[in-house]
């Protein structure tokens, strides 16, 4: 009886996914929100919210991240727009460079883009150095320290999400639609408005909604730029110091409000996307149009303006990481090979450690994410709805609720032995590819919907097996979306810190973890050497992502 | 017939080897500590002990640090709930051992009475600072002041003198220059918050704490962040602790000065062995080592000072150790001045969570009309 074992065998897969979808996601999640409704002795209670929202300076936080987290979707829409629309409309010198290095902003590892920025904009970066050396001027200008500052470095740093996203959409457009408008005499401006936009709305939204949740959700930056009155960093800053237990359990409180809130988001924009989704399932060939003289050189202008803007995190990084005791100069005096050697030659561990976890991460996001991908697509399973809402779902959760989830969840014994999950190193790949399992399934999930189902049925009719004709009809035609997800995995796995900060312990520090050690203790120079190293690494991924599947990086996200 | 007596011979060179390095078995051959102490001073002294574990036991120790500011390190201590992923918490405030030890988290120190007599009982008037516990569980390792880190040439750019004591931070031109943590965060700047308000009592002691909010330009995230921010020339001053990070960013070349103001409490940077340790034996080894006169100089010799009278920081001119008592002001010992000492931490730990509740209250949530 094949049929039935295969049968079984099926359920089997399917039981083991939900088994890892349950026991990693589900269940931490319920753990922090029993935490955050219960007080240190255990019981049930409704207070700590009640805490939160009498409390003016937590009101206020809140109040600030939604405003912070609007104003940069308002922000990334404008240059993330343009940017997709310049990039798959028009045709000008260098279009196909521009088109990767407008990704490249995406692959800034937390700390290391504002520190970069710091260095160079900060009340003693080169610009003010410069300003009141040359020009006299005697205060420095605040570029960076409050919500200016959070605002420049997360819009340079998710205005490629929105152009991925854009591209998506727009390259999916039926050209046919937009010469009817052309046709009924619907030109420029008012196609633009009532055809095109319109039909990019479901791209636009899932960009946005990560852009919002991304900036939302995001601690670091406001806190190296001393903005603490937003919500993110209130969590992590409350859970961070163990000492007063009230506060900390205010940043539980705080951590489930963060996932509260992003399963809110996600489902409003679910529900506007579902009612206006009219894009068609396949890619189109997009005519280009040839920009006039003046408009060519203006487009690669504009676009050179964004780039410079964009390097100037990893310019001052790299400054940083070359430059000894630079302080109050313009550009750094002493130059210095050390701090690499000291990160790289003389500490390999963060590099292999890196490579090793991540590396392992992305396995099991081909191992659990591909046949999710496959039973979203291809199956009526039961509760396939569910995963992929749980998929949509991980992208929202901020990695500090994760985190902290993982080690209150985790830190019990395993069944049968005497260590806790909190103990072993595999905990680390777990929970990154975890945190980075969407891209894959959405990168498998769009390639598989692109085949149609009755390409295999051919290859069936004419006597192919189920193993022969996925390998020789499913496989080639998916396997560029599977890459391309996988990748993401990886390269967002490798700059991950937000969880993995709450989990590592000695001996397991990735290179972001390392970043952040350096630069509490003191080494920022050390920090930045291996934020270049980072850098390097994932602009190396990035590029293969990038030729591989050109614009289309933006499915991953919807 | 030649193999066959060589199998015997490797065989009874194994035994005796094996008869040999039995009884000098001492430590276990790996050791991990939990700390906010800076890797300037873990890595040194780690690397040495290592090297000392072999000439002494012929064991190769690997050695690593987890680096975690006091709280997180006391809070992951809490989460092990016995079962610690380290076997050593060195560094911070002694009430937050205490504290470990009435959780049962600790494990006796048990180290031989003459290492441990070294040590006087306390320092400083008119409150003692405990240097080691009467019940056993912890002791100092090295003395070090919650004092200032400040950068000269910003200083001088903004036509500030160099600050000697606390209320020199408050001078009018350093508005928006001060970088300080919350004392919610860190238990560090806790610290010096309860310092300023038992110097000044509570009143004129949080109207003072509001005006150096005034002149505050940064809170940072950590306690560590102060001497990073200054170090760059980002803000001008700050509290700070030299081995949680200032005198690191003096080794990697960075101008920045410390001073201790006359009242800067002073931390005995409390060691102990975490109940339920892998390598206990290790461990209690470590804490020997450190109170040697081998790990004192090393330690010495990165901007901290030592736990017993018994010696001095002293070097070559232009060494690390004479780096770094340029780097505190002159100072060699602890034990060659009178130490003024007014924080009390038995009343600082009872109202730990009330001062934090009122700096949010008085200082962080109105910080924007503080300034102007």
């Amino acid at each position: 009886m094949p049929g039935l074992s295969r049968r079984a065998l099926g359920i089997i897969g399917f039981s083991l996914i939900w088994l890892f979808l349950i026991v990693f996601i589900l269940y931490p999640l319920t753990r922090i929100f029993y935490d955050a409704v219960s007080n240190e002795a255990g019981t049930l209670t409704l207070a700590n919210f009640v805490e939160f929202f009498n409390d003016d300076f937590y009101m206020r936080s809140l109040w600030k991240s939604l405003v912070l987290g609007v104003a940069a979707v308002i922000t990334t829409s404008i240059i993330g727009i343009a940017v997709a629309f310049l990039i798959i409309r028009y045709d000008f010198p260098g279009r196909e460079m521009f088109s990767y290095l407008t990704m490249l902003p995406i692959i800034l590892p937390p700390l290391v883009g504002v520190l970069g920025f710091v260095y160079i904009l900060g009340r003693a970066g080169t610009v003010n150095i410069l300003l009141m050396d040359w020009f006299g001027l005697e205060h420095p200008v605040n570029f960076m320290y409050g919500l200016q500052g959070v605002l420049l470095v997360e819009t340079v740093h998710l205005f490629p999400l929105m152009t991925l996203s854009i591209l998506d959409s727009l390259s999916k457009i039926d050209p046919s639609l937009e010469e009817a408008a052309q046709v009924t005499g619907a030109k420029g401006w008012r196609r633009f408005w009532t055809i095109t936009l319109p039909l990019t709305t479901p791209g636009y939204i899932s960009g946005a909604l990560l852009v919002f949740i991304w900036t939302f959700a995001d601690f670091i930056t406001p806190l190296v730029l001393g903005v603490q009155d937003l919500l993110a960093p209130q969590a992590y800053l409350n859970i961070m110091q163990f000492v007063d237990r009230r506060l900390f359990r205010m940043g539980i409180v705080i951590s489930a409000l963060l996932v509260v809130l992003a399963i809110v988001f996600v489902v409003a924009a679910r529900q506007y996307v579902a009612v206006k989704d009219y894009s068609s399932l396949s890619y189109s060939r997009v005519e280009r149009r040839q920009l006039g003289p003046f408009q060519r050189w203006l487009a690669v202008a504009l676009l050179m303006l964004l780039m410079a803007i964009c390097i100037i995190p990893q310019v001052g990084v790299v400054l940083a990481a070359v430059g000894r005791g630079w302080s109050l100069t313009p550009f750094p005096i002493h130059y210095t090979w050390e701090f690499f050697s000291q990160v790289s030659i003389q500490t390999p561990r963060f590099i292999i450690n890196s490579f090793l976890y991540s590396g392992l991460a992305l396995i099991f996001c081909l191992l659990i994410g591909v046949p999710m991908a496959w039973i979203m697509a291809r199956t009526r399973a039961p509760g396939r709805q569910a995963m992929d809402a749980l998929t949509t779902l991980i992208l929202a959760i901020p990695g500090t609720a994760i985190g902290i989830a993982y080690i209150r969840a985790f830190n019990v014994p395993l069944p049968f032995t005497d260590t806790a999950l909190t103990s072993m190193w595999i905990i680390l790949p777990l929970v990154l590819a975890v945190r980075r399992l969407p891209y894959t399934v959405r990168g498998s999930f769009s390639s598989l919907l692109v085949v149609h189902p009755s390409m295999e049925e051919a290859a069936a009719n004419v006597g192919a097996t189920k193993l022969r004709t996925f390998k020789d009809i499913t496989v080639p035609l998916v396997w560029k979306g599977i890459l391309v997800g996988g990748l993401f995995s990886f390269i967002m796995s490798i700059q991950e810190a937000s969880a993995t900060i709450f989990l590592t312990l000695g001996g397991w520090e990735m290179i972001p973890f390392g970043i952040f050690t350096f630069y509490i203790a003191g080494s920022q120079s050390q920090a930045a050497a291996l934020g270049v190293i980072l850098i390097v690494v994932c602009a190396i991924s990035l590029y293969i992502v990038n030729r591989v599947a050109g614009t289309r990086v933006g499915g991953l996200f919807g | 017939m030649i193999s066959r007596l060589k199998t015997l011979a490797i065989t009874v060179l194994g035994a005796l080897c094996f008869a040999a390095a039995a009884p000098a078995q001492q430590v276990e051959n790996e050791l991990v500590l939990i700390t906010p102490v800076a890797k300037t001073l873990t890595d040194p002294t780690l690397a040495d002990f290592a090297a000392y574990a072999k000439e002494r036991w012929n064991i190769t120790v690997k050695t690593s640090a987890l680096a975690a500011g006091t709280p997180v390190a006391y809070g992951r201590i809490l989460e092990w709930k016995g079962r610690p992923e380290a076997d050593i918490f060195w560094g911070g405030e002694s009430a937050l051992f205490d504290k470990l030890a009435e959780q049962k988290l600790l494990a006796r120190l048990d180290l031989p009475a003459a290492v441990m007599d070294a040590i006087p009982a306390t320092i400083g008037k008119p409150k003692p600072i405990y240097l080691k516990d009467p019940k056993g569980f912890w002791t100092g390792t090295v003395l070090e002041p919650y004092g200032l880190v400040y950068h000269p040439k910003l200083l001088q750019r903004l036509g500030v003198p160099v600050p000697k004591d606390w209320d020199d931070l408050l001078h009018p031109k350093l508005k928006g220059n001060v970088a300080q943590c919350a004392p919610s965060r860190s238990s560090s700047s806790h610290a010096t918050y309860e310092v300023i308000l038992q110097r000044d009592g509570d009143e004129k002691g949080w109207k003072w704490l509001r005006q150096l909010g005034a002149n505050t330009g940064i809170f940072t995230a950590r306690s560590r962040d102060v001497p990073s921010v200054v170090a760059r020339g980002e803000f001008a001053a700050g509290f700070a602790v030299p081995s949680y990070m200032a005198f690191e960013d003096k080794l990697a070349g960075f101008d920045l000065k410390f001073v201790a103001p006359k009242t800067a409490w002073i931390t005995p940077e409390p060691i102990a062995i975490l109940a339920g340790a892998k390598n206990p034996k290790a461990a209690r080894a470590f804490i020997e080592y450190m109170l040697s006169e081998r790990g004192q100089r090393v330690a010495m010799e990165r901007g901290v000072f030592p736990i017993t009278p018994k010696f001095r920081v002293q070097g070559a001119p232009g060494s690390r150790a004479e780096m770094a008592v340029e780097f505190t002001g002159g100072m060699r010992s602890y034990f060659d001045l009178e130490v003024v000492n007014i924080y009390d931490d038995d009343k600082a730990q009872k109202r730990y969570e009330q001062v934090n509740e009122q700096f949010r209250k008085e200082i962080e949530s109105v910080w924007a009309q503080l300034k102007k």
